[in-house]
């Protein structure tokens, strides 16, 4: 009957099992109440949180969408890139928690609860297991049953209190000497937000026995507590004695993109691609680089090798359609643009294919279908800032001042960490005549993308034209 | 071409003399070095600040883990 017990046990954490290595949603909670900052101010690059000031390399924000937070959009998302750490609370109340919903995470332990709670559906008569009816002394003794319940209580019941005390009851009964035990407790105290004492446990279960898991687990601590450049050490180190360790090549590239280092990251995706040519984050992340570094057939070639792998998604052929058209195959575009509205799964995937249909109607010059295209994308998702910009763009062309003011401003109201539609205000207003507005626009401008050489030199223009007043 | 105000620059290469007693040119090369250009009137060329578009998005691919949790 224990045999029973263990498997069902281990079937229902399956059912819900997220690899902790992956699982890393920071809310608001923690990132504003976050104690663990050692500095003030970081120096340049070797912080998270200021992603601007790093050794750079790669296309600049003229060519390539920013988020939020001021980082490049990268090409593969994980559950720890959505976070982005923004400044202030109200910029973190303003960064959406998914693709999906606009809500942000507001604290990480409630997405866990939500987690717990979804697991209580899969039951409909009560609970698997009664915790609060469980005697941990008894179950830690017996070291296989105490590690499928550990689980259990970790991933299915989200239970992290009793989790610990059986971790810690665990550990004591085999003298200190169990890794496993040690890297559950520093998983633990990661969940808790206790990251010095997580890092003990993984540093001492590293001492005694040399994993991958617990070299991952502990860059997630460092990472955790801001600092990038001691994770990265660790993962090099790491690679010495895992040489071509495919994960922690992949964390290297993860960290060197989050400090906007491109140049390094590419380096690396390629070396995990030598290492495993499957790995669709690196085919991704690679692919994407080469389609915003004007190689658009060779991200070509990367996003056809997933089809290849048998992604099959939106998003895919969506990319594939944008790399098609910019790679002169037109006979390919539209029809993967199809199979990807075909594909999409909610209204905010529909919204972006609709966009990017906008832009393959722009390039061709039928700019009626271009309008109808971006107005189908504001149809789909009414927030979607670039839309409202290239509208106005277009309705600039047709002489509709009023109508293309309007729609800048939405677009601005929505992403002012975009500098296309502050620009554009600038060169409205300045067109108009209303140089004290354009200025301002103007300024906005710079303060998003200070390397735009045409706001520059309209700042210039504007600054002559005050002076001579 | 967008209008608006901007800088106004010529491109008008040096006009030769009109009139019946111009030296025989061959036609093609000379045109080709000499820009044509109307008799009546100037041409200009303006270089002003056009509007931006937006860029197109390349949309990132989703992790199984993060579809996972989509799920949940």
């Amino acid at each position: 009957i224990q045999a029973a017990w263990n498997l069902k046990t281990r079937a229902l954490t399956e059912m819900v099992y997220v690899d902790e290595i992956d699982m890393d949603q920071e809310g608001i909670a923690e990132m504003i109440l976050d104690e663990n900052a050692i500095a003030q101010v970081a120096r340049p690059g070797t912080s998270l949180k200021l992603p601007g000031t790093s050794q750079g390399g790669g296309p600049s924000p003229a060519v390539r969408p920013v988020t939020q937070s001021g980082r490049p959009i990268t090409g593969f998302v994980r559950p720890s890139t959505q976070s982005g750490r923004p400044s202030t609370m109200e910029q973190a109340i303003r960064t959406p928690r998914t693709a999906l919903t606009a809500r942000p995470i507001t604290s990480a332990s409630g997405g866990y609860v939500r987690l717990g709670t979804a697991s209580m559906l899969t039951n409909p008569d009560g609970p698997f297991i009664n915790l609060s009816r469980l005697n941990l002394t008894k179950y830690a003794q017996k070291p296989k049953l105490a590690k499928a319940l550990f689980e259990y209580i970790f991933h299915h019941e989200n239970d992290i209190k009793n989790a610990l005390d059986l971790a810690a009851l665990a550990t004591e009964h085999a003298q200190f000497k169990d890794w496993w035990w040690k890297v559950q407790i520093g998983k633990c105290y990661y969940r808790l937000g206790l990251y010095r004492e997580a890092e003990k446990q993984f540093k001492s279960a590293l001492k005694q026995q040399d994993m991958v898991d617990t070299i991952l687990y502990l860059a997630k601590v460092y990472l955790r507590l801001d600092q990038p450049v001691t994770a990265l050490n660790l993962f090099k180190q790491g690679l010495e004695r895992f040489p071509g360790e495919v994960t922690l090549i992949c964390g290297i590239a993860r960290i060197y993109e989050e400090m906007n280092n491109i140049s390094s990251a590419a380096e690396y995706y390629k070396d995990v691609l030598k290492q495993d040519n499957t790995h669709v984050e690196a085919i991704a992340c690679i692919g994407s680089n080469h389609f915003y570094s004007d190689q658009p057939e060779i991200a070509l070639r990367f996003y056809r090798r997933l089809l290849q792998m048998g992604v099959y998604n939106c998003q895919l052929f969506n990319n594939l359609g944008l790399c098609c058209f910019y790679a002169q195959q037109y006979d390919m575009t539209l029809s993967s643009f199809e199979r990807a509205l075909f594909l999409a799964e909610n209204e905010e995937e529909t919204a972006d294919v609709w966009y990017n249909l906008g832009h393959v109607a722009v390039g061709i010059g039928d700019l009626n279908l271009a309008y109808q295209c971006f107005k189908l994308t504001l149809v789909n998702n009414n927030d979607y800032a670039e839309a409202y910009n290239n509208l106005a763009v277009l309705e600039m062309r047709k002489g509709h001042t009023e109508q293309a003011r309007a729609l800048l401003q939405t677009a601005s109201s929505l992403a002012p960490h975009m500098y296309e539609p502050h620009f554009n205000v600038a060169i409205l207003s300045e067109k108009v005549g209303d140089l004290q507005r354009s200025y301002t626009a103007a300024q906005k401008s710079e303060e998003a993308f200070p390397g735009h050489v045409d706001t520059q030199q309209l700042l210039k223009q504007l600054k002559e034209h005050f002076a001579m007043l | 071409m967008p209008e608006g105000t901007g800088a106004l620059r010529e491109v008008l290469p040096k006009q030769g003399t009109g009139g019946e007693h111009r030296p025989a040119l061959p036609a093609q090369p000379a045109a080709r070095s000499r820009p044509f250009s109307p008799f009546a009137g100037q041409l200009s060329v303006e270089d002003t600040a056009a509007m931006v578009l937006c860029k197109p998005k390349i949309l990132p691919l989703k992790s199984v883990s993060l579809e996972k949790l989509e799920k949940l």
